[in-house]
């Protein structure tokens, strides 16, 4: 990148990630390094349902002269992912063959990727390594950042974490960085913030100078899980639905309001269980049911002991 | 710990504790006589959840019904249970509660058992706030005896007596309660059950008089003649027109449905109960003999 310190075209920098996780915040400070510097910047945010999960992103261009505040597909010098599905919707925005790929590897894993309510199901979360994303660009870089910032002892440093890359990316000094982060962090996390800057650049350094690509993937010694399970002793995957057609009156309550549709009226129009692997044991059918004709055990043992008529 | 220690935990966690409704029916009675998709039986299922959360023993419990399709549950529950005259259980459950006090009353009535034949001796039973629950199931017709228009029938809703469309106004039965002087008053649909098993445990353990209005369906006479959907897609749309009138114990008000039904706690009224106020003039009475 030194070669373009002449800016002819606008150097671009995406910076993409999930409500709340403070997009918006990397992007100004990167904006700012840049005004201060004598550059032209612009930039641009589109917040999806920030509040709710949804991505969030934000194109930084700077040069001697900025016409468009957006970012053509393909030509993103530095992409700066906060969480790795966005990382991944974003990939292919980069230059081909040139662009810079940083990103978190956390899970942030949204309500409509969990397609299966069935306990310990897997979630339709992206499949893709970092491993996987890494060989197939020049410069890229995949780090638990979240849970490096956590050993630091504040999760949120992970965003600083991942600017000290970014700084190993642009051409700024470091001590421009570390001015504008230490103003726009809170003023108590100033010192925990510029830890994590350094361990960022550190990282970026040693990776760098070598050229494994193992060693461009940083995992953290314990991962979180990306959707936090129950816990597993007191909730089984065990369930076992007694219908009892003596009883049933056809009331097709249970059919219509169980979420996931897995019961059906049979051709004596007797309930009867069609799909027992979809079945979450959620017991609303249990509940909702006026003639008590289901019972729902989440237990062998409950199954075992269960009054039966 | 020892092994057995643990398989002991092991087996209250998983099978004494959970509730299972059908310890507490009388099975021989079923199939129950309720049409299908009838709300009655998930309230009952509801009331049988609340008792056994609250851990009261059967013996004492005292189940007083009317008549009716809700009277008819009480028959169904296994444990004291009391099948009374028309419009009469709030006075049978008066005198019941009066002489035994170590029981636990619950009156289950429904819409016209109480607010009609009943209706005088609910505004009383309001007034003297004995610790009495009433469960009075709404299904804003006379279901048992051919679909009759009741106190609670929605204006324009036909029945067999209103051929052209209801003409009179329906009676707020949680209004009248709180107007009466009931201790609790609360309201929830069905198809909430476990909201409803909490507003029943709140409603049994309160030392008053409370009232619990469940707004229930009846399909087959009221539904089917003014064209409210089968049974899933009725409970479903009672559950639309009512709102939770508190979210997280906070009341709220909600201005863009200005005629939907609130649901949750309405009122409490912090009264001496009447038993005890009662026993207490007798006692006074006799010292001073
Ligand atoms: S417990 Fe009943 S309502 Fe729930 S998923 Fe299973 S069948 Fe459906
Ligand atoms: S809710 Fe009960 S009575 Fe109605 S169809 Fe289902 S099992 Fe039968």
């Amino acid at each position: 990148m030194d070669t373009k310190t002449k800016y002819k075209e606008p150097v671009n920098v995406l910076v993409v990630g999930v409500g709340g996780q403070g997009v918006i915040m990397v992007s100004k400070v990167l904006a700012t390094i840049c005004q201060e510097r004598g550059y032209q910047v612009k930039q641009s945010e589109v917040h999806g349902m920030a509040k709710r999960g949804g991505g969030v992103f934000s194109h930084v261009r700077y040069g001697e002269q900025v016409f468009s505040p957006t970012i053509p597909k393909g030509s993103t010098d530095v992409l700066l992912a906060l969480e790795w599905a966005e990382a991944l919707r974003w990939v292919n925005h980069l230059k081909p063959g040139e662009g810079t790929f940083i990103s978190d590897t956390q899970h942030i894993v949204p309500p409509f990727a969990c397609r299966n309510r069935k306990r310990g199901a897997e979630a339709g979360y992206s499949r893709e390594t970092p491993d996987q994303i890494l060989s197939r660009i020049k410069d890229g870089f995949a780090l638990d950042a979240t849970g490096m910032a956590r050993e630091l002892g504040n999760e949120r440093a992970a965003n600083t974490i991942l600017l000290g890359i970014l700084s190993t990316a642009l051409e700024f000094p470091e001590d421009t960085w570390r001015d504008v982060i230490s103003r726009f962090v809170p003023p108590k996390t100033v010192d925990i913030n510029l830890q994590a800057f350094d361990q960022g650049r550190e990282w970026a350094r040693t990776v760098h100078e070598n050229s494994d690509l193992a060693a461009r993937h940083r995992r953290s010694e314990k991962l979180a899980p990306a959707v936090p399970g129950p816990d597993r002793d007191e909730m089984s995957d065990f369930v076992q639905l007694d219908i009892n057609p003596d009883w049933c009156k056809s009331c097709d309550i249970c059919v219509k309001m169980c979420p996931e549709r897995c019961l059906k009226l049979d051709d004596r129009l007797k309930a009867v269980l069609t799909e027992p692997d979809r079945c979450t044991g959620c017991r609303i059918c249990e509940w909702l049911c006026p003639d008590f004709a289901i019972t729902v055990h989440r237990t062998p043992e409950a199954a075992q002991a269960a009054v039966r008529v | 710990m020892t092994k057995t220690a643990i398989k002991k935990n092991a087996g209250k966690a998983s099978s004494k504790n959970a509730f299972d409704v059908m310890s507490y029916l009388r099975h021989d009675l079923f199939p129950h006589f309720l049409c299908p998709g009838c709300g009655h039986g998930i309230a009952l299922r509801a009331l049988m959840w609340a008792i056994h959360e609250l851990e009261i023993d059967k013996d004492r419990i005292a189940i007083v019904s009317g008549i009716g399709c809700s009277g008819r549950l009480g028959a169904y529950i296994d444990a004291n249970t009391f099948h009374t005259t028309h419009g009469r259980p709030l006075a049978f459950a008066a005198g019941l509660k009066l002489a035994r006090p170590d029981l636990e009353v619950i009156v289950i009535t429904g819409d016209g058992d109480c607010l009609a034949i009943g209706g005088n001796h609910l505004i009383h039973a309001c007034r003297r706030n004995l610790d009495i629950t009433c469960m009075m199931l709404n299904n804003e017709v006379y279901g048992m005896t051919g679909g009759q228009v009741s106190p609670t029938t929605s204006e324009d809703r036909y029945t067999t007596t209103t051929p052209l469309g209801n003409t009179e106004a329906a009676f707020d039965a949680c209004r009248l309660a709180e107007a009466a002087g009931a201790g609790f008053v609360g309201r929830e649909v069905t198809v909430q059950t476990p909201t409803l098993k909490n507003l029943l445990k709140d409603a049994i353990a309160y030392n008053g008089f409370s009232f619990i209005e469940v707004i229930s369906d009846c399909t087959e006479i009221y539904g089917r003649k003014n064209d409210l959907g089968n049974s899933p897609e009725m409970i479903l749309s009672q559950k639309s027109q009512m709102r939770p009138n508190s979210y997280g114990g906070v009341i709220v008000d909600e201005p863009f449905r200005p005629n939907a039904l609130p649901t949750g706690v309405l009122s409490t009224n912090a009264r001496p109960e009447y038993g005890e106020t009662y026993r207490n003039a007798m006692a006074s009475a006799k010292r001073k003999k």
